[in-house]
């Protein structure tokens, strides 16, 4: 499961990066259709390609927040209207997850990543999210984490649930989209 | 007029029912997670002290030089009716051409020990090909065994760069074609699961269960103790305190909650061999600290012999890598007697013997194994307690 899972992964991340490069020759919309055609084609015609083996190693298996964050950015290049996160949520997030990261290196003393391998503080983690997302009126948060926790729970992919909802890849994502944010003012 | 009023307030109660919604799925999610949990017994499985009847045995049972290239960093598989050795072979360490041998050792009629011919046990190819999800292995290092289920093994598998970019994967072998058949990399750190190495055996529980000593080994490494569940998913880790750059953990249980932890010196400090003890089950590790042992940056073998004994196989000099003794200790590491000096090069960094390990038997014999000639060959040796003692 966890490798069918992790081909589909693939072909929406896929699909992200070709509906980005077609969207600078077709109208978003068609560039989206044409990225999710091409990026599934891609994705199960040269999964066994040393490219692809070689992403999959690089990023790791199948986990949930890329996907869905790539799936949202198409609905808001098809035209879906798309609640953005605010500044302040961004900044906060990247500071919470530098810190984070450095706790699993010899940086800071907490292991704070250990704690998602145990299901009552993932529970009470999961909780305080959707409890986060009812109060900001954002569903994506809240949805990213209980399809973390319910892949988690369901023994696909990694045995620890903060994989599930975070990404090392999120850290120059979210860096430059507040660069992004920060020279148009 | 009504729908007008309606849909205004739909849309603001929407992502509160919504939200409402996924909070009750994840109770529900997390009602089943915590139903079907086993919490973690910390009890140490008690060491097997051995009777030491019998003649004094020691027999050298594999000395393998490589036509060309290195081997290096062997591992013993304890099995029903012998063991088998593991190594990693290739032209260099850390290069794409590095493959898993293996060699199995059983005893013939006369009861000594035979082995068949070395061969190639998990390949990169291999391996690629089956890890769930596949994914690229460039190179492969320490690999031992995985006491969780038969013919399984924790190997260190680098996709991406060096051993600082490493992970741990279980792999699962075919008895009989000997090629992996299935594996996955274990969940270790945040990192993009990077960074993660293991060297020593696995400690037992006394519920059967089995914590997997491993090391981050990025920049300043540390050591760990991995408690895995019944279905070898990563359940906790506990962290040896870090500090002292302290990597390749030997961890030796005592009795039920105490064991010692034999630390590689991997610093520029001391030149002394690392120690850290928990008096918990391995829930809590001391401050890691100076032992009066010498270790030239090297790791060791150790091995708990029941009652407060412990042997260890170690590079016995700060400097000097082609040094390799055996000690033992018979107040639980505190003091030291060096019962045997097993290679001694002169001082020639050519003929460095490192990477110990020492495991029991089912049979009750011992098993020693090293790379030697500076990562150049495999030298294994069975000996008894009789031996041991009579030194």
């Amino acid at each position: 499961m966890t490798g069918v899972l992790t081909t589909l992964w693939l072909a929406v991340l896929l699909a992200w990066v070709l509906a980005g490069v077609g969207g600078l020759v077709l109208p978003p919309p068609q560039a989206v259709a044409a990225g999710l055609a091409a990026g599934a084609v891609a994705a199960v015609l040269f999964r066994d390609t040393i490219v692809l083996r070689g992403l999959v190693a690089l990023l790791g298996s199948f986990r949930a927040v890329l996907p869905v964050l790539a799936l949202r950015h198409l609905a808001g290049m098809a035209g879906i209207d798309i609640l953005p996160f605010t500044t302040v949520e961004l900044a906060a997030f990247l500071v919470a997850y530098v810190f984070f990261l450095a706790a699993a290196t010899t940086a800071l003393p907490a292991n704070v990543y250990r704690l998602g391998y145990a299901p009552w503080p993932v529970a009470g983690m999961v909780l305080a999210v959707c409890a986060y997302g009812m109060a900001q009126g954002s569903l994506f948060i809240p949805l990213v984490a209980v399809a973390g926790q319910a892949f988690w729970v369901a023994g696909i992919g990694s045995s620890n649930w903060f994989d599930h909802v975070l990404h090392a890849a999120l850290v120059p994502v979210t860096a430059v989209v507040l660069l992004e944010r920060l020279l148009s003012l | 007029m009504i729908e007008a009023l309606i849909d205004p307030l739909l849309a603001q109660l929407s992502p509160v029912v919504w939200g409402g919604a996924l909070a009750v799925v994840s109770l529900g999610l997390s009602a089943v997670a915590i139903r079907r949990d086993r919490p973690l017994d910390w009890r140490f499985a008690l060491p097997v002290e051995h009777p030491a009847d019998g003649p004094p045995l020691f027999e050298t049972v594999f000395d393998h030089r490589p036509a060309e290239g290195q081997a290096h960093s062997p591992a013993i598989a304890v099995k029903d009716d012998g063991f088998t050795l593991v190594w990693f072979e290739g032209s260099a360490e850390a290069q794409a051409d590095v493959d898993i041998h293996h060699a199995r050792f059983s005893r013939d009629a006369g009861g000594g020990w035979h082995h068949d011919t070395p061969a190639p046990l998990i390949t990169r190819r291999a391996l690629s090909a089956c890890f769930e999800p596949r994914q690229a292995v460039i190179t492969l290092g320490n690999t031992i065994q995985n006491e969780i289920a038969p013919d399984a093994f924790y190997a260190t598998v680098v996709s991406v760069g060096g051993w600082a970019m490493a992970s741990v994967a279980d792999v699962r072998i075919d008895p009989d074609r000997r090629v992996p058949v299935r594996a996955h990399k274990l969940n270790l750190s945040p990192l993009l699961n990077r960074s993660h190495l293991v060297k020593s055996p696995m400690v037992a529980y006394a519920d059967g269960s089995h914590g997997l000593p491993a090391y981050f080994e990025m920049k300043h490494g540390y050591s760990e103790l991995v408690r895995l569940d019944a279905e070898g998913r990563v359940r906790d880790v506990r962290r040896i305190p870090e500090g002292r750059n302290a990597i390749q953990p030997m961890i030796v249980p005592l009795d039920e909650r105490h064991a010692i932890a034999f630390l590689r010196n991997f610093g520029t400090g001391s030149r002394r061999l690392l120690v850290s003890e928990t008096a918990d089950g391995g829930r809590h590790w001391s401050a890691v600290h100076d032992s009066d042992l010498p270790n030239p940056d090297a790791p060791v073998a150790a091995l708990a012999l029941g009652g407060d004994r412990i042997l260890m196989a170690l590079n016995d000099d700060a400097q000097r890598s082609d040094l390799l003794r055996l000690l033992l200790s018979q107040d639980r590491g505190r003091s030291w007697r060096r019962i045997a000096t097993l290679e001694d090069g002169g001082g020639d960094a050519d003929r460095a013997v490192r990477y110990p390990m020492l495991r029991r038997l089912r049979d009750g014999s011992i098993v020693l194994a090293y790379s030697q000639r500076g990562k150049h060959g495999i030298r294994a040796h069975v000996f008894n307690d009789a031996w041991v003692n009579a030194q």
